[in-house]
């Protein structure tokens, strides 16, 4: 999946998951961080895309919530998720903490919503942005993960459509 | 008293030796009395010790007479109807009587002071030096206690008669010699002034009675005065009024005073001196200060104007006044809706100029500038104007204020360092009132007129902004543009504005150059043919002009030929790059022939292109010329109705065009000239470009509420400030904000409620 990583950095990210092992990154100042965050947000705003977007959340431009909706013709559709995105000081060589906010029953997210999604740990890359996120999070919500579970019951019942339909729906509450 | 025979007859002896003590007024038969009666009371009085009685009584009797016979007397000519008489008599015969009466006073009390002397007394009454004093002490008590209020009028009008007298040249203009208070040529007015004015000396009356009389008559003579002069004439006046005061005005009190004997006339009238000549400059100064707005406007011209108020100001205390008349001139005459900004630019750079001049530390001017640079900044037409005057051919100011700017450079720097600490001076008392305290004194000094002017948009993007969509402007107005003039203009803003700001119009002339270049390559390429229509292209690099206005046109099929070739020969020539051509600007020059006439004119591509169309077809439906030419109906038709208004073409039936072969005469030459062909800028214009950018701010609103629900205005405002506005031009207020959503809102493309904004569902 990833492609044209930067090697320099690509090793080290393997550690990322873990703060007391950081491996200090070269030293990235805040301002190109912020540059690349408003040309990200610019590029999402015109883009066309109404299944996904994401703003700033208040006055930390390090903040943002994303928003997605369930794809067409799965048993997420119409329903709208509320993500959190935490970037790091070293972002993009870093990826973002993202979490679910909206309550999801799903394999691959657990009940404090956290994701898991190797583009967003092992496999990230600098190229990725808020956008590939989103829609990587959007595609993982009909292709899960069923083999690395951090919800058992929800890749148990993965294939018994309704009744996975119906843990979604009492799981799911609108923030 | 005892009622002895001896008292009696010394009773009846002194009312024969001093008439006044009888009650009756038979004061003025002359009863004639000897030596010895006198003798005879004088030895009587000094025997019985009533010499001071009788003294105290001859002076009750006249104090009593004066009181109720002679100031009543003198005052009810004052009282007389014809106070406007401007013969001298009325108040000459007033003094006059006056005077006579001292006179008759006087004697009864040089009378006394004979029998002072016989009886030895030595107490006077009022303690004065001599009976005589005391007596024109008791005179000048009563007739002041006894002053009708208007009396001053009399004594004005009877002295301005009397200066006009001595003025008599500035009054006629030549030495005629005959009287200007009677008109006639011998009279004996002066006589009467002199006589006057003795006897009201004589009398200690001069002073007292018209001295303010005086001071008044000479100040508003020299208000007069100074008017007259300043009235419409700027010139530098200050050291002719001081030699007309001396010549004129002083010797005038001179002679009016030379009769007191009561002061020093000299020190007096040095002392008068001092105060007439400061009155002189106050006055002075107010009146120029009165006219400062126009001294301003005049500038040059008013020079000497300045220069004397530059004197005066020292001398008075008028500074303030200054700035306030100044201000509110400013206000009502310059800063409202009916001056055009062109106008204002120009009293502006006026008024910097004229109040350097008054005031070299630049206080005076700040103050009095402040409320020009707010209001500049209200007007949208600002940047435009001060640009297009920059580069204005002709004599213009800030032309000129451009050109010499290199000059002005150079000394800066020398001026600038440090040594000159010992010759600093703190800031004039007004820095500290004006609103906005002043930087320091040395960014003050140094600045010029065109920086003042940018200062007041606080940057100078605004202005290299107006400068490209002029430049461009001109370059697309005028092909065969002068680029030489324009480098040299560019060359110049440069150096104000700094290179890099105009690194974009450099490539832009560059453009034009460049264009004229590839023209020519193109043209001698042997496998394009110029058989079609001649063409000439300027090439603009999309990334350096301001954006253009966007309209649609297609062009005749004969012409896109013609550019198709065009654009294939650039292509071989450029390589990887090609042409997107803006079919709606630039310039046809055609030359149309009729059966009757020809006509030569330079036209906007879409008028000759429906010529071409025209030339095809004789007649065309509206609709179907637009649709062949991809513009919409209201459009076409304004601009058919040029060539109609040229006869060329014309409306045979509702929306049905044809061409006018033969010239109507009928026809009433209606010379109608489509404005917005002459005056429509090829540029985008502010609105559109706003527009614009309120589109992209409409994308941020939605993603920002798609993600975080409903915000209120300011947290709108807020967040857009902090990621939307970074790559915007314009920024934005809340109020402008606050318009843009409720349209929205009116549009159902938003919800407003609890003062939050949301996205429909």
């Amino acid at each position: 999946m990833a492609q044209n990583v930067n090697p320099l950095y690509e090793p080290q990210n393997t550690n990322s998951g873990k703060e007391g092992e950081m491996v200090k990154l070269p030293q990235n100042d805040g301002h190109a961080v912020t540059k690349r965050l408003h040309k990200e947000l610019m590029s999402l705003m015109m883009s066309a895309d109404q299944s996904i977007s994401a703003f700033p959340d208040g006055e930390n431009l390090f903040s943002w919530v994303g928003t997605v909706w369930g794809p067409k013709d799965s048993v997420y559709e119409e329903l709208k998720f509320k993500l959190s995105f935490q970037f790091p000081n070293s972002y993009p060589y870093k990826a973002p903490v993202v979490k679910f906010v909206t309550p999801c029953f799903h394999p691959n997210v657990d009940t404090q919503g956290n994701i898991c999604l190797d583009i967003l740990k092992d496999n990230w890359s600098a190229l990725y942005d808020v956008r590939t996120i989103l829609l990587s999070i959007q595609a993982l919500l009909d292709e899960p993960n069923v083999d690395s579970p951090l919800n058992g019951l929800a890749a148990e019942t993965w294939t018994k459509k309704d009744e996975y339909r119906q843990h979604v729906m009492a799981m799911y509450k609108e923030v | 008293m005892d009622e002895s025979p001896d008292s009696k007859k010394a009773w009846a002896l002194s009312q024969k030796i001093f008439p006044i003590l009888n009650d009756f007024s038979t004061c003025n038969q002359e009863d004639t009395f000897f030596k010895s009666q006198f003798e005879e009371l004088c030895n009587y009085m000094q025997a019985n010790g009533l010499q001071d009685f009788l003294q105290q009584l001859i002076i009750n009797q006249v104090e009593k007479r004066f009181r109720d016979e002679i100031v009543p007397a003198f005052w009810s000519y004052f009282q007389k109807s014809e106070l406007h008489n401007k013969d001298l008599n009325q108040f000459y015969n007033a003094v006059k009587s006056l005077y006579d009466n001292y006179k008759e006073m006087d004697k009864i009390t040089s009378g006394l002071e004979l029998f002072r002397q016989c009886t030895h007394v030595t107490k006077i009454p009022y303690n004065e030096k001599t009976i005589n004093n005391a007596l024109k002490l008791i005179l000048k008590a009563t007739v002041l206690a006894q002053s009708p209020l208007n009396y001053q009028a009399v004594t004005l009008s009877f002295y301005e008669t009397a200066l006009r007298i001595e003025d008599v040249d500035s009054y006629l203009g030549f030495d005629s010699g005959h009287c200007a208070a009677c008109d006639q040529d011998s009279c004996n007015c002066l006589h009467l002034l002199q006589e006057t004015n003795r006897k009201l000396s004589e009398m200690n009356l001069l002073e007292p009675l018209v001295g303010q009389t005086f001071t008044n008559l000479s100040h508003k003579y020299i208000y007069t005065h100074i008017q007259k002069m300043c009235k419409d004439n700027y010139d530098s006046f200050i050291t002719r009024l001081e030699t007309w005061l001396h010549t004129v005005v002083i010797v005038w009190l001179r002679k009016m005073y030379s009769f007191d004997t009561s002061i020093c006339l000299n020190e007096a009238m040095d002392t008068f001196q001092t105060k007439l000549v400061n009155y002189l400059y106050n006055s002075y100064t107010k009146i120029r200060i009165n006219q400062l707005f126009n001294i301003v406007i005049e500038y040059p011209e008013s020079l000497p104007a300045l220069e004397d108020i530059r004197l005066c100001l020292p001398r008075t205390d008028l500074k303030p006044l200054l700035m306030k008349k100044l201000q509110r001139a400013m206000e009502t005459r310059l800063l409202h809706h009916g001056v055009s900004t062109a106008d204002i630019l120009t009293a502006y750079v006026a008024t910097i100029k004229s109040l350097k001049v008054l005031d070299p530390t630049g206080v005076l001017l700040e103050s009095v500038t402040d409320p020009i640079h707010q209001y500049l900044r209200e007007r949208e037409d600002t940047v435009r104007c001060v640009m297009s005057s920059l580069t204005e051919e002709g004599p213009n100011d800030l032309a000129e204020e451009l050109h010499k700017r290199g000059a002005v450079d150079e000394n800066i720097n020398v001026e600038d360092g440090d040594d000159d600490w010992e010759t600093w001076t703190p800031d004039p008392i007004e820095a500290a009132v004006s609103p906005n305290p002043p930087k320091d004194v040395g960014s003050r000094r140094n600045v010029d007129i065109i920086s003042m002017l940018v200062d007041i948009y606080g940057s100078n993007e605004l202005f290299v902004n107006e400068y490209r969509n002029l430049l461009a402007d001109r370059l697309l107005s005028q092909y065969t543009s002068d680029t030489e003039k324009e480098i040299r203009y560019l060359e110049l803003l440069k150096l104000k504005f700094g290179d890099s700001n105009l690194h974009f119009c450099e490539v832009m002339l560059k453009d034009v150059v460049d264009s004229k270049r590839i023209n020519q390559r193109i043209k001698e390429d042997s496998e394009y043919s110029e058989s079609i229509v001649p063409l000439s292209t300027l090439i603009v690099s999309q990334q350096f002009w301001p954006p253009f206005k966007e309209e649609k046109l297609e062009l005749h099929s004969k012409v896109a030929e013609q550019i198709k070739q065009f654009t294939a020969g650039f292509e071989t020539l450029k390589g990887s790059r090609t042409l997107c051509w803006k079919n709606h600007l630039g310039v046809v020059n055609i030359e149309i022939e009729l059966n009757d006439r020809t006509f030569n004119l330079s036209v906007s591509p879409m008028q000759a292109t429906i010529l071409m169309h025209f030339q095809d077809k004789d007649t065309w439906q509206l609709e179907e010329l637009s649709n062949v030419m991809q513009c919409t109906a209201s459009l076409l038709r304004r601009k058919i109705s040029f060539w109609i208004s040229h006869g060329i073409l014309s409306e045979t039936s509702i929306d049905m065009f044809s061409v006018q072969n033969v010239e109507n005469k009928n026809l009433a030459k209606v010379v109608f000239c489509d404005e917005d062909f002459e005056a429509e800028s090829a540029m985008a214009s502010v609105q559109d470009q706003k527009d614009e950018e309120f589109q992209n701010i409409w994308t941020y609103i939605v993603g920002m509420l798609k993600n975080l629900d409903s915000l209120p205005l300011d947290r709108i405002h807020h967040m857009l400030k902090m990621f939307a506005f970074q790559g915007l031009t314009t920024e934005c207020s809340p109020s402008e904000l606050k318009v843009f959503l409720d349209r929205k809102v009116r549009k159902r493309l938003l919800i407003f409620s609890n003062n939050l904004y949301t996205l429909p569902k």
